[in-house]
């Protein structure tokens, strides 16, 4: 019952999100209770309203059931920070999720579809390697203050709830969706940097003696 | 996040971790997984050779069926399912099942349909576009399993497997419920061939991949005592493109084979075994046996012979045909053939050995009909005798 629950979560977060973008068209302030409270009751009623004899939420769910805990607390912190102008995740947050969901899909997916004889998949059906690697990454993320640290504490409190269809650890890390986000992310930061670096290189050059 | 903070998650995440590690070790004083291995007896020798067959779906004008499987019922009762519609992936494709009452005499009940694309969306509570494989088994507990693969978008390798349960002998059964077996998007897992039970309860269940890989995989299922939900997980028995359906025969308790239809340029069955109850499989070898990417299946008969169903051809599903191996698989002996006419399908075998010793074979006839052949082995022994002349 929770799992299914929750099923509404990810897309009533996404349906939200959307409604600030919105809302953000015609107003510079997104925020504020009234607002939120409501896109809320508004977003709520669209992720439950019967499309073809299935809430608009379970077609999203028919693609994917799984969309993993760290996906979901990235939106929650977008919607959030749309809502009270507080950020959850800050620079340093966003940077390590990104770099977490990239290495996290490129580990698994390739491997799973078939590259090779190992299965990555098999390490999260049960306490392994995968469960203990996941705590030290926390426990470092935790002391060096990387809020991100809280993210992944939110997946294993996920997987002991079952909050996710899947019995399997690493659906709760990590998504498709979660991970070509992640690439796209770290790819603009990565174009964006060497665009800098070549123009301060330029500037230098330029610089009479 | 300030110093307690920080303390106090830390000591969260050492809890949360907790949880699934106690679970875990609350499995290792466990009895280590075996196979619960049904040594068939030699045949008495006064049970004369018998073979005879019957179609199980009596409706041709359906358009097609596919993929058949079979299983007894504890009243010695049998019970088939296989899928049928206008066309393959079609949407208006059903898994049908059909009960045939114990007794010599008795024939199969009327085709009903079991899971539609309708039923199927509505227990999953998303879309489904189509409906295809489905495999039918019995457990200790006298209850009715169905795996069975449906689609939400694409072809076949946009399968996901779901299971359900029936208490009465197929009458009634459980909501569906998905099983996640794959990562990305829970697709391209498909089902075939017989799952072996497993002592204490549960199956290995061969399964496969098929998307930007070909492989054979096993799912390992089970329920709690007397728990609805269905608990499992999944290995990897091979990599790369080549070998999909496997068909595993147990030959002990932790020895078991494996039989693979080809997806390579070889055209030729696979074989691997296994010595760890299935933990493990070294990559598998051609057999001499020849294979046209047909399904094919293995039964395990009296003094450690292997039965082998399959299309004896690098091109066609023409024929049906029938081998047997005294050394677990490594040589083969045709000898017999079930059915032989150029142009037409014969495929997707699916074999059991019921209680009573006889050996039920169903199998596609010609994609109109679900076939039933019975035999015991004597005939086998009859057919070896004919062929070694």
């Amino acid at each position: 019952m929770i799992t299914f629950a929750f099923s509404f979560f990810f897309p009533f977060l996404l349906v939200m999100v959307a409604g600030q973008s919105i809302v953000g068209l015609f107003r510079k302030n997104v925020g504020g209770w009234r607002t939120t409270l409501g896109l809320g009751f508004l977003s709520a009623l669209i992720v439950v309203i019967p499309l073809g004899g299935l809430p608009l939420a379970r077609w999203l769910i028919s693609i994917n059931a799984n969309f993993s805990i760290s996906l979901t607390a990235l939106v929650f912190g977008k919607v959030w920070e749309n809502a009270a102008g507080i950020r959850l995740l800050d620079r340093k947050a966003f940077l390590s999720s990104s770099i977490f969901g990239l290495t996290a899909g490129l580990a698994l997916y390739p491997m799973a579809l078939g590259l090779g004889r190992l299965d990555p998949y098999e390490f999260g059906w049960s306490f392994s390697w995968l469960f203990v690697l996941l705590m030290v990454i926390i426990v470092i993320l935790l002391f060096t203050k990387n809020r991100f640290g809280i993210v992944l504490v939110a997946c294993i409190l996920g997987y002991d709830l079952q909050l996710l269809e899947s019995p399997n650890l690493w659906d709760y890390l990590v998504d498709p969706f979660f991970a070509l986000i992640s690439g796209v992310i770290l790819g603009g930061w990565l174009i964006r940097g060497v665009r800098s670096m070549r123009n301060h290189g330029h500037s230098e050059c330029r610089t009479p003696l | 996040m300030n110093r307690r903070t920080v303390i106090v998650l830390s000591l969260a995440t050492f809890l949360l971790h907790a949880w699934p590690m106690l679970r875990w070790l609350s499995t290792l004083d466990q009895e280590p997984v075996t196979f619960a291995v049904y040594s068939p007896s030699a045949p008495a020798d006064k049970d004369p050779p018998h073979m005879a067959g019957e179609f199980i779906s009596h409706d041709p004008g359906l358009g097609m069926v596919h993929v058949g499987s079979i299983c007894e019922m504890s009243d010695g009762g049998l019970v088939a399912c296989w899928y049928g519609g206008t066309r393959e992936g079609a949407r208006d494709t059903a898994i049908y099942l059909a009960v045939r009452a114990p007794g010599e005499s008795m024939s199969w009940g009327k085709p009903r349909v079991i899971v539609s694309r309708e039923s199927a969306s509505k227990e999953l509570h998303r879309f489904v576009k189509k409906v295809g494989n489905s495999v039918i088994f019995g457990d200790s507990e006298d209850r009715l399993w169905l795996i069975y693969v449906t689609i939400t978008v694409g072809g076949w390798s946009g399968s996901s497997l779901n299971a359900k349960i029936s208490h009465d002998g197929g009458i009634t059964w459980t909501a569906s419920q998905r099983l996640t077996l794959s990562p990305f998007l829970n697709v391209s897992e498909l089902v075939r061939n017989n799952p072996l039970p497993l002592r204490g309860g549960g199956f290995l269940i061969p399964i496969y991949h098929e998307c930007l890989g070909k492989f054979p995989e096993t799912l390992w299922i089970r329920t709690g005592q007397g728990d609805q939900r269905i608990t499992f997980r999944k290995t990897r028995m091979a990599g790369g493109r080549s070998f999909i359906q496997p068909s595993v025969v147990a030959c002990g308790p932790h020895v078991a084979k494996a039989f693979y239809r080809s997806c390579s340029d070889d055209k030729l069955i696979g074989m691997a075994a296994t010595g760890d109850t299935g933990a493990t499989w070294p990559e598998p070898q051609n057999l001499e046996l020849p294979n046209p990417d047909s399904a094919l299946n293995a039964l395990l008969l009296s003094k450690g012979r292997i039965l082998l169903a399959f299309n004896d051809s690098k091109q066609a599903r023409a024929n049906l045909r029938l081998a047997i191996s005294y050394d677990s698989g490594a040589n083969w002996r045709r000898i017999a053939e079930i059915e032989n006419t150029p142009g037409q399908e014969f495929s997707y075998p699916y074999m059991i050995r019921s209680l009573d010793g006889r050996i039920h074979l169903v199998y596609t006839w010609r994609r109109k009909r679900i076939k039933h052949v019975v035999f015991n082995e004597n005939w086998i022994n009859a057919q070896i005798e004919k062929a070694s002349k």
